[in-house]
C-alpha cells in the first residue's frame, strides 16, 4: 500500500456496484454482515418472546435484590482491628436520639409495636466493649442528640462525628483514661487538644440557661451572647483539633495564650439563623487571654480571663488550611509573630462587598516584616478575596502592625 | 489586497444586501424560506436554546448547586430513588411508546384505557402523598426496617416516592395525549408542547427558588418533598424544539443546510454570552453559588425573559416538510421490532460499551471539585476558564472530516476510550501526589482535562455518523431502521447498571462523602473522594477498548448496505409504477 492509500483508509470504493436480481433484494447477504430477515416469521417466535419477558424479569428482579442489598445499611457496623473493636459506620434508624459507643450494639425490634419511636431496643454485648471509633463513622446525621463514650474506647478519629446536625453533646464515661468531656465538648483526657464542639450544642445551652427558643440574630441579648454563643476555650488546650468548631453558632471564642495549633477546618463556617429559614455568619471575633488557670469554658468577665487582646494568641504556631474560612462575621484578625505556618485558602472568603463598600477581614495584620513573612510556609490564596473589576483581589497585608 | 479584489468583496456585499431586501418577505424562486424568518431563527432559536440551558442550573440530581448547597440530600439517596422508580419505568416505558408512535392519536376506546389508566395512577400517587401507606405494614417486620435502613430515607418517604413517580406518569402521559391531540394539529409536531408548558414552567422556575423546602429539618421529610416538587416541575418541558423546527424549515435541502449554517449556529452565541455573564453575575452575589438569590432572582429572570422571547417567535418558524397525516403513520409489530433490533451485532457491541461505561456511574463530576473546592474558582475568572476548556473542542472539530478519512472509526474509538483512561491516570496521580500544592495539581488538571476536550469532538462526530450508518444497517438487515427500538437495549442494561452504578456512591460515602459537599475543602478527603472513582472510571475506559476490536462495520461494508438499500428502493418504485400506485418520500441514490 503506497503511503497515499494508506493515509486516507476511508476514501476508497465508493463506486461499489451489485447487481442484485429483482427476486432477492430482500434476501440478499453482503459478505460479512448478517442475513437480512424481512417479512418473514421468526423461527420460535413465542418461545423468544417468552425468554425475552423471562429475561427482563429476572434481571430487574435480580438488579432490585442485589441493589437493596448494597444500600441496606445496618444500624451499627464494626470492624475487627488488632487493637481491639472499631465502630465504623452508624446509619440511623430515624428513630434513634442518644448513642452510646461502648459495647458491640444491635437494635433489637419489639414484635406486635406499631410506634416506631418505641418499637425497638438497643441491645449491647458487654463481652465485646468497643476501642475506636473510625472517620465518618456519623456522617450528616440529623437526629442524635447525644453521643456518650464509654470507658474503654481509646481512640476516637477527630472526623468521627462529621456534620451531625442535632448533635448538642458528647459526655464521656469518667473512667475512660484517653478522653473526657467539659459541659459536652469533647476533649482528650488531659485537656491539651479541643476535638468536638457539637454542631448543635448552642441547643443545650439554651436549655442550660432557661432560653425558651432560639434567639435570631437581631433579637440576640448581651445575655443570650454570653450565654449561648460565646466559648472560652481552658488554658489547658494547645491545639484545636481538625473541623472542631465548624458549623457552630458562637459569635465570640476566647483562645488561651497557650494555643499552639489551629488545625485544618477548626473553625470553619460558624453561624446564625437571621430567621426561620436563613442563617447568616456568627463569628465576630476571636480573643485570646493570658491566664493560664482558666477551666470554665462559660464566659463570666473578662477579668476572670486575666489580660484579654483582639483576635490569635500569641505563642500560636500553626493556622491549617481552611482554618476559619467563611466567618465573613469576622472583622479583624492578627497574625501574631510566633506562627510558621499558614495552609491554603486559611482565611478563604472572610471579605466581601455591600454597598460598594468592603466588609470582613479587610486587611490581615501581620506582626512580622513582610521580608520575615516570606521565609514562612505560607500555603496559596491564604488571605480573603473580593470582587474587583470583575476578578477576584486578595485583601492587603499589614505589615509590622500594632495589635488593636 | 489589490483594488480588484476589495471591489469584488464590496460587489458580493452589495448582491447579498441587495438579495436579502428583495426576499426579505417573500422567498426566491425554488426556495421557501424568507430572509425575515432567517431573523426570527436567529432570536427564536437563540432565546430557546438560552433558556434550556438555564434550566440545567435547576435539576434534582446530587451536583447540581441548588441540591448541592441548600437541600444537602444523601448522595446515596438518588440511586434509593432510583432504584424505587426502575421498576414502573418499565411499564411507563410501554405505554409511552405506544402513544408516541401514534403522535397521542389513539383508537377512541384505546384512548379511554389509556386515560383511565393515567387517572388510577394519579390517584394512586395522590393518596401516596394524603396518606402513610408505611402504616399498614408491621412497624418492627423486615420490609419496614429495611426501608428505613436506606440512606436519607424511611418508610414513609419511600412510599410517598414510589407514589409521586406514579403521580408524575399518570399526569405526564395523560397531558402527552390531551395537548398532542389538541396542539399538533395547529402548532406541528415539534414545537407543540411549548404552548401548553411555558407559563406552568416559569411558574415552577420561581417556585423551585422561592420555596423553603430545603429548609425542612427531618432529611427523609426534606427528600420526599423535594422530589415531589422537582417531579411537579419536571411535568412541564421547555426543550430546545426550536431548533428541531428549524432542522424541517424547508423542503429544499440545501436552505435547510444554510438555517442550520449560518441562523441557527449564530443564535448560539446568545447562550455563550450568557454563560460567561451568568459566573459572572454569581460571583458579584455574597455567598457567591451557595446564595440562594441565585434561584430566587438570577435564574427565573434569566428565564423568564428567555421563554417570553422563544413565544414571541415560535409562531413565526414554520415546519415545511411534507409528512403524511398524522392519523396515517404505520406502525411497526412491537415484538417484531423488538426482535429486529436483537439482531444487530453493532448495537449490541455499543451495548456492552455503554454497560462498562456505567463503571463511572455515580461518579462526582470532577471539572466541578476541581473548579470550586481546588481553585475556588468563581465570577468571571470561571466563566472564562470554563470557556477556555469548551473552547479546545473547536479547532479539531473542524478537521474532523480529514480525521475520519484518514482513520476508521474502530481505531478512533479506541484512541478516544484510551485517551480517557490516561487522562484519567494523570489527573489521579497528579492529585494523589500533588494534592497539597495546589497550584501545580491544578495546572496539570486542566491541561489533561483540556487535551481531553480537544480529543473528544472527532469521536464524537464519528459516532453521530456511525449512528446513522447503523441505522442504514438496520433498514438493510429488517427493512426499517427501528430507531425508537433501539432504545429496548436499555431495558437488559438498566438493571445491571442502576447494580454497577452503585459502587462509586458506596465508596465515597466510605470516605466521608454525603450531602454536605464541605468535606470537599478537607485535603485528605477530597484526593480519595475524587482519586478512586477516577481510577475505576479509568478502569472502565481500559476495558471500553476491548468491544471495539470486534467493530467490522468499515466503508466497504456500509457502501454495499447502501448499494442493496438503493436497490430495493429501485426495484419497489418500478413495481408500484407497473401496478399504478403512487409512491412518495422514496430514494433511489
Amino acid at each position: 500500500m503506497s503511503k497515499k492509500e494508506k493515509k486516507s483508509v476511508n476514501d476508497w470504493a465508493t463506486d461499489v456496484h451489485l447487481d442484485i436480481p429483482e427476486d432477492e433484494i430482500w434476501t440478499y447477504q453482503v459478505p460479512g454482515l448478517a442475513a437480512p430477515h424481512i417479512n418473514k416469521p421468526y423461527k420460535h417466535y413465542n418461545l423468544k418472546k417468552t425468554v425475552f419477558v423471562i429475561v427482563i424479569l429476572i434481571a430487574v428482579s435480580l438488579s432490585m435484590f442485589f441493589s437493596i442489598m448494597a444500600l441496606q445499611n445496618d444500624t451499627f457496623e464494626y470492624t475487627e482491628t488488632k487493637n481491639g473493636i472499631e465502630f465504623s459506620k452508624f446509619s440511623n434508624t430515624g428513630y434513634l436520639y442518644e448513642l452510646d459507643i461502648d459495647y458491640v450494639s444491635d437494635i433489637e425490634y419489639i414484635p406486635g409495636n406499631n410506634d416506631p419511636n418505641t418499637n425497638f431496643r438497643v441491645v449491647k454485648d458487654e463481652d465485646k466493649p468497643i476501642t475506636s471509633v473510625r472517620q465518618f463513622t456519623l456522617n450528616c446525621d440529623d437526629k442524635i442528640k447525644t453521643i456518650r463514650i464509654g470507658e474503654n474506647v481509646e481512640f476516637v478519629d477527630t472526623k468521627a462525628f462529621y456534620s451531625c446536625w442535632a448533635l448538642q453533646n458528647i459526655e464521656v464515661d469518667e473512667n475512660n483514661p484517653n478522653y473526657c468531656d467539659v459541659d459536652g465538648v469533647l476533649y482528650n483526657k488531659d485537656k491539651t487538644a479541643l476535638l468536638c464542639y457539637p454542631c448543635d450544642h448552642d441547643e443545650y445551652l439554651r436549655r442550660k440557661y432557661g432560653y425558651e427558643r432560639e434567639l435570631y440574630k437581631d433579637e440576640v441579648t448581651p445575655e443570650y451572647e454570653i450565654d449561648v454563643q460565646t466559648y472560652v476555650v481552658p488554658a489547658t488546650v494547645v491545639k484545636l483539633d481538625e473541623m472542631c468548631f465548624n458549623y457552630a453558632n458562637l459569635r465570640k471564642i476566647y483562645l488561651p495564650e497557650g494555643l499552639r495549633r489551629i488545625e485544618t477546618l477548626a473553625v470553619f463556617k460558624l453561624h446564625e439563623k437571621v430567621d426561620q429559614w436563613g442563617t447568616t455568619p456568627s463569628l465576630t471575633n476571636i480573643y485570646s487571654y493570658k491566664s493560664d488557670d482558666v477551666t470554665d469554658t462559660h464566659f463570666t468577665s473578662e477579668k476572670a480571663l486575666g489580660e484579654v487582646y483582639n483576635s490569635l494568641p500569641e505563642g500560636l504556631e500553626f493556622i491549617g488550611s481552611d482554618a476559619f474560612s467563611y466567618n465573613q462575621a469576622l472583622s479583624y484578625v492578627y497574625i501574631p509573630e510566633s506562627v510558621t505556618y499558614i495552609g491554603h485558602h486559611a482565611f478563604w472568603d472572610t471579605v466581601y462587598k455591600e454597598g460598594g463598600e468592603l466588609k470582613g477581614v479587610t486587611v490581615m495584620n501581620v506582626a512580622v516584616s513582610e521580608e520575615e513573612f516570606d521565609k514562612l510556609e505560607i500555603g496559596d490564596d491564604w488571605k480573603p478575596k473580593y470582587d474587583y473589576l470583575l476578578f477576584k483581589k486578595a485583601v492587603d497585608t499589614a505589615f509590622n502592625a500594632e495589635r488593636k | 489586497m489589490s483594488n480588484e479584489n476589495k471591489s469584488s468583496i464590496v460587489d458580493k456585499g452589495k448582491m447579498l444586501f441587495g438579495e436579502i431586501k428583495e426576499h426579505w418577505n417573500t422567498p426566491a424562486e425554488g426556495k421557501y424560506v424568507p430572509y425575515k424568518e432567517y431573523k426570527d431563527v436567529v432570536i427564536g432559536v437563540g432565546a430557546n436554546y438560552t433558556g434550556t440551558k438555564t434550566l440545567e442550573y435547576i435539576g434534582f440530581w446530587s451536583s447540581c448547586f441548588l441540591i448541592m448547597h441548600h437541600y444537602k440530600l444523601p448522595y446515596l439517596t438518588f440511586s434509593v430513588i432510583g432504584l424505587l422508580n426502575m421498576p414502573l419505568g418499565y411499564i411507563s416505558a410501554l405505554i409511552w411508546w405506544y402513544v408516541c408512535d401514534n403522535l397521542g392519536f389513539l383508537p377512541k376506546k384505546t384512548e379511554k384505557k389509556v386515560y383511565l389508566v393515567y387517572g388510577l395512577m394519579m390517584g394512586f400517587g395522590i393518596s401516596t402523598l394524603l396518606f402513610d401507606y408505611s402504616r399498614l405494614f408491621d412497624q418492627s417486620g423486615s420490609f419496614i426496617t429495611i426501608l428505613n435502613s436506606f440512606e436519607g430515607m424511611n418508610a414513609t418517604a419511600c412510599f410517598k416516592t414510589f407514589g409521586t413517580h406514579f403521580l408524575y406518569t399518570g399526569w405526564v402521559g395523560a397531558r402527552n395525549i390531551f395537548w398532542r391531540k389538541k396542539l399538533i394539529p395547529k402548532y406541528g409536531r415539534y414545537k407543540y408542547s411549548l404552548y401548553c408548558d411555558v407559563i406552568p414552567k416559569c411558574v415552577m422556575v420561581i417556585l423551585i427558588g422561592w420555596l423553603p423546602v430545603y429548609n425542612i429539618a427531618d432529611v427523609a421529610t426534606r427528600v420526599w418533598v423535594a422530589n415531589l416538587l422537582f417531579a411537579t416541575y419536571n411535568v412541564f418541558g421547555f426543550g430546545n424544539v426550536l431548533e428541531e423546527c428549524s432542522k424541517r424549515i424547508s423542503p429544499n435541502l440545501q436552505e435547510r443546510i444554510l438555517v442550520r449554517s449560518y441562523p441557527v449556529k449564530i443564535s448560539h452565541i446568545f447562550n455563550s454570552i450568557l454563560a460567561i455573564i451568568l459566573p459572572a453575575v454569581v460571583g458579584m452575589l455574597r455567598h457567591e453559588w451557595a446564595d440562594i438569590n441565585f434561584y430566587r432572582f438570577v435564574i427565573p429572570i434569566t428565564f423568564c425573559i428567555s421563554a417570553a422571547f422563544t413565544m414571541g417567535l415560535a409562531g413565526r418558524i414554520k415546519e415545511r416538510i411534507p409528512q403524511p397525516p398524522i392519523e396515517k403513520k404505520v406502525q411497526i409489530k412491537f415484538w417484531d421490532g423488538m426482535l429486529g433490533v436483537m439482531k444487530n451485532k453493532y448495537l449490541l457491541i455499543k451495548t456492552v460499551v455503554d454497560l462498562i461505561d456505567a463503571l463511572g456511574n455515580g461518579m462526582l463530576p470532577f471539572a466541578t471539585i476541581l473548579y470550586f473546592y481546588t481553585f475556588r474558582l468563581s465570577g468571571l475568572p470561571y466563566s472564562l476558564i470554563v470557556a477556555l476548556i469548551s473552547f479546545a473542542g473547536t479547532p479539531p472539530d473542524l478537521l474532523s472530516p480529514y480525521f475520519l478519512k484518514r482513520f476508521s472509526y474502530k481505531q478512533i474509538m479506541i484512541f478516544y476510550q484510551l485517551s480517557r483512561a490516561i487522562g484519567n491516570v494523570v489527573i489521579a496521580v497528579a492529585m494523589w501526589t500533588l494534592g497539597d500544592n495546589l497550584a501545580l495539581c491544578g495546572t496539570i488538571c486542566i491541561v489533561v482535562l483540556f487535551f481531553m476536550e480537544m480529543t473528544k469532538t472527532v469521536p464524537t462526530t464519528a459516532g453521530h455518523d456511525m449512528g446513522v450508518r447503523i441505522n442504514d444497517y438496520q433498514m438493510y438487515l429488517s427493512g426499517e431502521r427501528l430507531e425508537s427500538f433501539a432504545g429496548i437495549f436499555g431495558w437488559f442494561t438498566g438493571p445491571i447498571t442502576t447494580f454497577i452504578g452503585l459502587i462509586i456512591p458506596i465508596f465515597l460515602l466510605k470516605y466521608g462523602f454525603n450531602s454536605n459537599w464541605e468535606i470537599l475543602f478537607f485535603d485528605g478527603s477530597r484526593r480519595n473522594i475524587v482519586v478512586i472513582p477516577i481510577i475505576v472510571d479509568a478502569i472502565g475506559f481500559f476495558l471500553m477498548t476491548i468491544p471495539y476490536l470486534f467493530w467490522d462495520y468499515d466503508n466497504k461494508k456500509q457502501n454495499l448496505v447502501m448499494e442493496v438499500l438503493k436497490r430495493r428502493a429501485e426495484v419497489t418504485e418500478k413495481k408500484a409504477q407497473e401496478e399504478g400506485v403512487t409512491i412518495s418520500g422514496g430514494y433511489k441514490g
